[in-house]
């Protein structure tokens, strides 16, 4: 790289204070659509942290969360983990895929291992316990010895209140029970960063609470994290670093989460802000006037 | 009752077990081959490339929509006209039901395959699965599951048409019942309905267990 263009990214100069994930130029394009989905996209998750993206949606959010977990190949850009580079984009051509063109799997076990994702739909294995669903990656993947992993799902299944429930099959657990196993699932193979993708979206209200509480013990616990959410409260209180995507645009990152929901830099932010509830548009009168 | 004692003249009820062996052995063998080549049909037709998809689709409609007996004559009197490859009848049955069993189960097992969400393979995926293990351990379990109640409706179906083998002169159970039944055409008229009756529970003891085992499986994966 020379010297100008190292001026010019920004990210590479943070890289120093441990960046787990830096993302730079990131674009992604569908072969046949006109626009990009996602478009110059650049961040960076700090080590320990918790990077949440909000957007409205159909904006992106859960595309890019997709790109760095390697779901979906890019056309621009470049991601790095721990200042690695692990992909880099390739325009659309003879030999970007269509849909699902990933499994040829060019990124390798090991890599993947070291990015963990959950998903909105949990997506379990129905034909395996919960607590085989926990060790089957440790034990295949990174070849760890079936007791020291079975005794480590045993540990985070009992964190997450499941301990009971290791012999039973996925279907006969609730959506936040399962889900909360989801978690187990990616965190026994020790990930450096967690992605989590609307994790909650797809669950009863009641269930919610249980998930995010989980979420929120691995944010106290130093966990890298990036979050996509619907829920602005959970947000508010989860977040170190906050951005809005919208039409594949990051409008606004913010390192005080307060500020962004109390006087949003952007009149993008405020009117999406202004979607959820009268009680921030109460919160927003007063912070006004005092 | 009358006719009922030509079940009981020597060599009646052995002959027909005789020829009830023979069936089992060209659907059992045909069921055993056509397993691997279905899979391996079903999986190829779940493939991106054009090539091999079109491929198949002309070997799956052709088996499908040929009459199974035609099937039977060309690979008995056609394949030794024109290529003077010569099976046997029962090599011939064999090849027929292998192809057209792998045929019919390779559709199932594309059907299997392709109703497994794809966030199975995702998760796998970032779980750092490889291809190979996300199929052989996430993917075809949950698959061979899905498919198990059509594949066994088909096995009885394999069953049941190996007694057009009887037409390229195979000594299978029909074949057997009707030499009885003309052999005692005089002594006994009534015997064919006491030898078919019997050929009918045959067939039926044969199917049965099938179901049995499909309906035992089914329960014991029912966590889906």
């Amino acid at each position: 790289m020379t010297e100008g263009q190292t001026t010019a990214n920004q990210p590479q100069d943070d890289q120093e204070e441990g960046a787990v994930l830096t993302v730079e130029h990131l674009v992604k394009q569908y072969p046949q659509a006109q626009s990009p989905v996602l478009n110059d996209i650049s961040f960076q998750v700090p080590k320990g942290k918790v990077f949440v993206v909000l957007g409205p949606s159909g904006s992106g959010k859960s595309t890019l969360l997709r790109t760095i977990a390697g779901l979906e190949p890019i056309q621009g850009g470049r991601i790095l983990l721990d200042g690695q580079e692990v992909e880099t984009g390739h325009p659309l051509g003879k030999h970007s895929g269509g849909p699902g063109g990933l499994m040829s799997g060019s990124r390798s076990s090991d890599l993947r291992t070291r990015i963990g994702m959950v998903f909105q739909s949990y997506d379990l294995f129905p034909n395996r316990t919960v607590l085989d669903n926990v060790t089957l990656a440790p034990i295949l993947v990174q070849k760890r010895k079936r007791d020291q992993a079975r005794q480590e799902a045993l540990e985070l299944l009992d964190r997450v209140g499941l301990a009971d429930r290791r012999d039973a099959w996925p279907s006969q657990l609730s959506g936040g029970q399962r889900q909360r196993v989801a978690i187990c699932r990616a965190l026994i193979l020790h990930p450096e960063i967690m992605l989590f993708d609307e994790v909650t979206a797809a669950l009863d209200p009641e269930m919610v609470r249980e998930v995010l509480q989980v979420i929120l013990e691995l944010a106290d616990q130093g966990l890298t994290m990036m979050i996509v959410t619907h829920e602005m409260a959970f947000a508010r209180g989860i977040a170190d670093h906050i951005v809005l995507l919208d039409g594949g645009v990051l409008v606004e990152q913010s390192d005080d989460p307060e500020a962004f929901f109390t006087h949003p830099a952007t009149d993008r932010a405020q009117r999406f802000l202004s979607t959820f509830t009268y009680e921030r548009r109460r919160e927003q009168d007063q912070d006004q006037k005092s | 009752m009358h006719g009922v004692e030509v079940l009981f003249q020597p060599g009646v009820m052995p002959r027909l077990f005789q020829g009830l062996w023979v069936t089992v052995w060209i659907a059992g063998v045909s069921v055993l081959l056509s397993l691997p080549l279905g899979l391996v049909v079903g999986w190829l037709m779940t493939r991106r490339n054009r090539l091999i998809r079109f491929l198949m689709r002309i070997y799956l409609d052709f088996i499908r929509i040929m009459p199974q007996l035609a099937l039977l004559f060309i690979a008995f009197y056609g394949l030794s006209r024109a290529w003077n490859l010569n099976l046997d009848a029962t090599g011939a049955c064999l090849l027929v039901f292998v192809l057209w069993g792998g045929a019919e189960l390779g559709d199932l097992v594309r059907g299997a395959l392709e109703s497994i969400p794809c966030t199975q393979v995702e998760s796998a995926y970032v779980l750092g699965l490889s291809s190979w293990q996300t199929f052989s351990r996430i993917i075809l379990p949950q698959a061979l599951r899905r498919l198990l109640p059509a594949s066994v409706n088909l096995a009885t179906r394999i069953v049941k048409t190996t007694s057009l083998a009887a037409l390229l002169g195979v000594i299978e159970v029909i074949k057997v019942g009707q030499q009885i039944i003309d052999a005692n055409r005089f002594a006994y008229p009534q015997a064919t309905l006491w030898i078919y009756g019997v050929i009918f529970f045959m067939y039926f003891f044969i199917c049965w267990p099938l179901s049995l085992v499909a309906r035992h499986l089914e329960k014991r994966w029912a966590h889906d």
